[in-house]
């Protein structure tokens, strides 16, 4: 190998770097290394005219590798990658050295930090010199997605991609489509019914010939990586099918809360105790009748059953809420001498229409009565001489007054809780739960829609409770994204992953189970593992586990880290 | 822990007849206590008195000073973001403990139906008119007068008897007044959460009364001090006039020689409540000041009864004293017809917020005292709110 020609540029980062580091001493001993062509400083590197330096550098000295003592990579290390490249350098023949977050910010000795400083850009100078060029794969995208569950999400998402012209395979496990917003009646805040809703989604989706509906089916298994996945759907009656897929969406939905966990209330031992979906079908119906068949004079509807306690759940299923609100609106227009009584915790109305709607509901004479969290109310039998059924006792929080309610109904307002057989999904499409055991999105604020394993997304109630529009806005936000990966028709796989040395490997497939993105397959043939590279997220874990030395990590091997670890000390 | 009390959500429609039309919209932000002048512990207006109403809890409602504390500046109702209007709700409760505090139930039926008042108002004005002329024509064999005018013509009913009549009339309707004061007196006093007074108390704030019956001080506290300082002629003028006409009525009303001692003051008592019914029905019919904003039936009647026995007093006055004998003695019967009325409507109307406020100001003063010598700390509050009223007494 001839001598390497390393630029070594540092950063004053304005005065972030400049006041605690003297750059100068810096740049001095980085003169003295060998294998370094050329040293600068500047105010700041990653700026045009910074990036220019080093493109001018590259050419004007031949260099062939480049460090950048600055910041973190995490901040800069892709600016000064495509600096590289501008010039036909190799993006991954350069190394950083993070010398600000590391060096000026948490130090206050300048001295001792400058010292850090030169030994962190020596091991990036001693580590860029056994740095190799690296380029990326790139993988066919098959264009179908698979959609799970055929609620308003997964038929919105399913939709959005076959209006595109993408075929899509909809896998329900009902008999039926339309999902939790089935058993509604008109919606918040603008009392749409909820069947108009899914009337007109469910007609297109029979209809289209983009979508291959499959009822009363579940995703059996799902192998592969992005761009290129392999399921195995399994239909009540034995049906099976196999399915070539690009991408796949999860959008199975949540389930109601269980209300008669909730001892105190007596659902299931008192008859007229009922629960937000009973009331549902009584308003569809079009009759409130309590269970002896009288027209009710109190109707008691208890917010927060099952979510934002100690016992059950922590989180707001948010839809309640303003679900409460539109009961007290359709009970009164629909038997206008019954009272409502609200009782709640807090009230919950943060989106668009929703104060509007509430106020609607106050405006309506509900008596609103606010209790503690995690001090519920209880509920009696009332006594022969009141003109009621029941009796509430509680402590109200307004004003200070321990009281009792009287009602003829009490509606739960049950809450909204991820569905028993998500870990099995979360399994099979390899994605991880909260411990609500909600699917977890790739980044809560700016990623919401993509999980951690690419080509898998998450749209609806599965990732957390939502209501109608947020469900549907992730489903064509998820369809978005995948219309964009399958226009640009092939998958860009990073050059960074872990591949395995057939030679060495004994087979032990200890990297198997150790992989936390089943990225590595087992050749039961060949009796030896292979990492799906699209798949790999260069983590490390296979290759510090590997008994036989047999797996090696692209761009961190072995020579790399040990040269990192000889630059600091020199 | 205090006892348990049942929720009733009928009572907030029943204020709506007593005007309370958006108290539902509350949803207890507290705005309107951060922003009430009048708001201090014990005595958290008006959120608390809002808060009970809508839970429909009529005991605690009943014992309840709150809204006679409140003198409606209006801003409250300012600063809610959900127009509830509190100081509405306040009036509509003022009402409506008057109706309470009647024993007879003739307050609550004026204030839920003005045709029933008005009816009333008039069968006793028609009675009154129809027994002076009766009584003049059937046994005065057609003397209508009223005054010993100076042709030699003795009154046939002359100010010694309408005199007897007026004090007949006066203790009657006095005594339902005091009956009243005496329920309002065991409802808040005697309410549940509140601590047993002593007499030593009842003693020691007994000046509170009359301080807050002939000032309204407490009114000075408001942004806006112009309808304090119309309503205190209106009342003053209303009380001078009470007291000529109660013990000096034969001097004061024959003449037609004016008796100057007496009636500069009744001068300056009619000044006084024609400023006063001016700046009101100005107000009312404006609505530019949140007091006069929302207008109930009873309060047209009152301002309006007023309005016409002023007038129909000043005509008689200036047609006795000008000499026109058989006119002036024609729109004496009229004025009748008017103040009778108008007496009898005075223990069933807002015209007995006279007694109840400065009676709710005492009261108050003696619950502060016995709340905080039962809590600590509320003694600061006690102290910055009505211990100095009870100092200036």
């Amino acid at each position: 190998m001839s001598e390497p020609r390393t630029g070594v540029f540092i950063c004053n980062c304005g005065t972030n770097i400049a006041n605690v580091i003297d750059v100068e001493a810096v740049r001095a001993f980085a003169l003295t290394v060998p294998g370094v062509t050329v040293a600068r400083t500047y105010r700041y590197v990653c700026s045009k005219p910074g990036q220019e330096m080093i493109i001018k550098d590259i050419k004007e000295h031949a260099l062939d590798r480049v460090v950048v003592a600055a910041c973190s990579p995490r901040m800069h290390e892709k600016t000064f990658r495509k600096a590289c490249q501008a010039a036909g350098l190799n993006p991954y023949m350069l190394e950083m050295a993070n010398i600000r977050e590391q060096c000026a910010w948490p130090h206050v000795d300048g001295l001792a930090a400058t010292e850090k400083a030169l030994a962190l850009t020596s091991a990036a100078i001693f580590r860029v010199r056994q740095q190799e060029p690296l380029e990326g794969l790139t993988a066919e995208m098959c264009p179908t997605t698979l959609v799970l569950g055929g609620g308003i999400a997964g038929m919105t998402a399913a939709l959005e991609l076959a209006d595109g012209g993408h075929p899509v395979v909809l896998v329900e496990k009902a008999e039926r489509l339309g999902g939790n917003l089935a058993r509604v009646d008109l919606t918040a805040p603008y009392l749409d019914s909820a069947r108009d809703l899914i009337t007109e989604r469910i007609t297109r989706v029979q209809g289209s010939s983009k979508i291959k509906l499959m009822l009363r089916s579940q995703l059996k298994s799902l192998t592969g990586f992005v761009g290129n996945f392999d399921a195995e759907i399994v239909t009540d009656g034995g049906g099976e099918a196999t399915a070539r897929l690009g991408n796949v969406i999860v959008a199975t939905g949540y389930k109601e809360f269980d209300a008669a966990r909730v001892t105190h209330f007596g659902y299931g031992k008192l008859p007229n105790v009922i629960t937000s979906f009973e009331l549902e079908k009584m308003l569809t119906a079009g009759r409130i009748e309590t269970r002896e068949d009288r027209k009710p004079q109190y109707v008691a509807i208890i917010h927060c059953v099952g979510s934002r306690s100690a016992e059950f759940h922590g989180y707001c299923s948010r839809v309640c809420c303003m679900t409460a609100i539109k009961y007290a609106q359709e009970i009164k227009s629909a038997v206008p001498s019954c009272h409502v009584l609200d009782i709640y915790i807090d009230m919950n109305a943060f989106g668009k229409g929703q104060e509007d709607f509430y106020k609607r509901g106050s405006e309506a004479k509900t008596m609103f009565l606010m209790f503690g969290k995690n001090d519920y109310p209880f509920i009696r039998k009332a006594d022969a001489k009141d003109d009621c059924d029941m009796l509430l006792v509680m402590d109200e929080q307004l004003s200070g007054k321990r009281i009792e309610i009287p009602a003829d109904l009490v509606v739960l307002m049950v809450g909204m809780e991820a569905r028993a057989d998500s870990g099995e999904v979360a399994h099979l499409v390899n994605i991880s739960r909260d411990k609500d055991g909600w699917f977890i999105e790739s980044h809560p604020k700016l990623d919401p829609v993509a999980t951690t394993t690419d080509g898998i997304y998450i749209a609806g109630c599965c990732a957390a409770p939502k209501d109608i529009p947020d469900s549907v806005a992730q489903a064509r936000a998820a369809a978005a994204r995948i219309m964009g990966r399958i226009a640009k028709g092939k998958i860009e796989i990073e050059a960074v992953y872990a591949e395995v040395d057939e030679d060495f490997c004994s087979g032990c497939r200890m990297c198997n189970e150790l992989c936390p993105y089943s990225a590595i397959e087992y050749d039961e043939e060949k009796k030896r593992s292979h990492v799906i590279s699209a798949v790999c997220k260069a983590c490390g874990a296979c290759v510090a586990a590997c008994p036989s030395g047999a797996i090696k990590a692209r761009h961190f091997t072995d020579k790399q880290i040990f040269a990192e670890i000889e630059g600091v000390l020199a | 822990m205090t006892a348990t009390v049942r929720v009733n959500p009928k009572l907030i429609s029943e204020l709506q007849s007593y005007g309370a039309e958006d108290v539902q919209n509350c949803y207890h932000c507290g705005n309107c206590s951060a922003a009430c002048p009048y708001s201090s512990e014990p005595f958290i207006l008006p959120r608390m008195s809002t808060r009970l109403l809508q839970m429909g809890l009529e005991e605690s409602l009943r014992g309840n000073l709150e809204p006679w504390l409140c003198y409606y500046c209006g801003q409250c109702s300012d600063q809610c973001p959900r127009d509830a209007e509190p100081g509405a709700t306040m009036m509509s409760l003022r009402r409506w403990l008057t109706g309470r505090y009647d024993f007879t139930g003739i307050a609550r039926r004026f204030y839920r139906s003005w045709k029933i008042e008005l009816a009333a108002l008039i069968i006793v004005a028609l009675l009154t008119g129809a027994g002076l002329l009766a009584y003049g024509f059937l046994w005065g064999g057609g003397n209508l007068s009223v005054f010993d005018t100076g042709g030699g013509q003795s009154a046939f009913l002359p100010a010694g008897a309408i005199h007897v009549v007026d004090w007949v009339l006066g203790l009657m309707f006095i005594t339902v007044v005091l009956v009243n004061m005496a329920r309002m007196w065991h409802f808040t006093m005697h309410a549940e959460d509140i601590p047993r007074a002593s007499a030593g108390a009842y003693l020691r704030h007994a000046l509170l009364f009359p301080l807050h019956f002939f000032t309204q001080k407490r009114w000075a506290k408001c942004d806006n001090n112009m309808p304090w300082l119309t309503h205190l002629p209106l009342m003053l003028g209303y009380l001078t006039m009470l007291v000529l006409i109660m013990f000096f009525l034969e001097p004061f009303q024959d003449g037609p020689a004016i008796d100057w001692k007496l009636h500069t003051l009744g001068y300056l008592a009619t000044a006084g409540l024609l400023v006063g019914v001016w700046y009101a029905v100005r107000g009312r019919l404006k609505k530019n000041v949140p007091m006069y904003r929302h207008s109930h039936s009873t309060d047209w009647v009152f301002v309006l009864l007023l309005l016409a026995i002023v007038a129909t007093g000043v005509l008689l006055h200036v047609l006795h004293r000008l000499g026109f004998g058989a006119a002036a003695n024609l729109t004496y019967v009229a004025h009748m017809m008017v103040v009778v009325p108008w007496m009898m409507r005075f223990p069933f109307s807002k015209w007995s917020h006279m007694m109840y406020r400065p009676l709710a100001m005492y009261f108050a003063a003696i619950q502060t005292e016995a709340l905080a010598s039962q809590s600590p700390q509320l003694q600061g509050g006690a102290e910055d709110e009505l211990a100095p009223v009870a100092e200036a007494a």
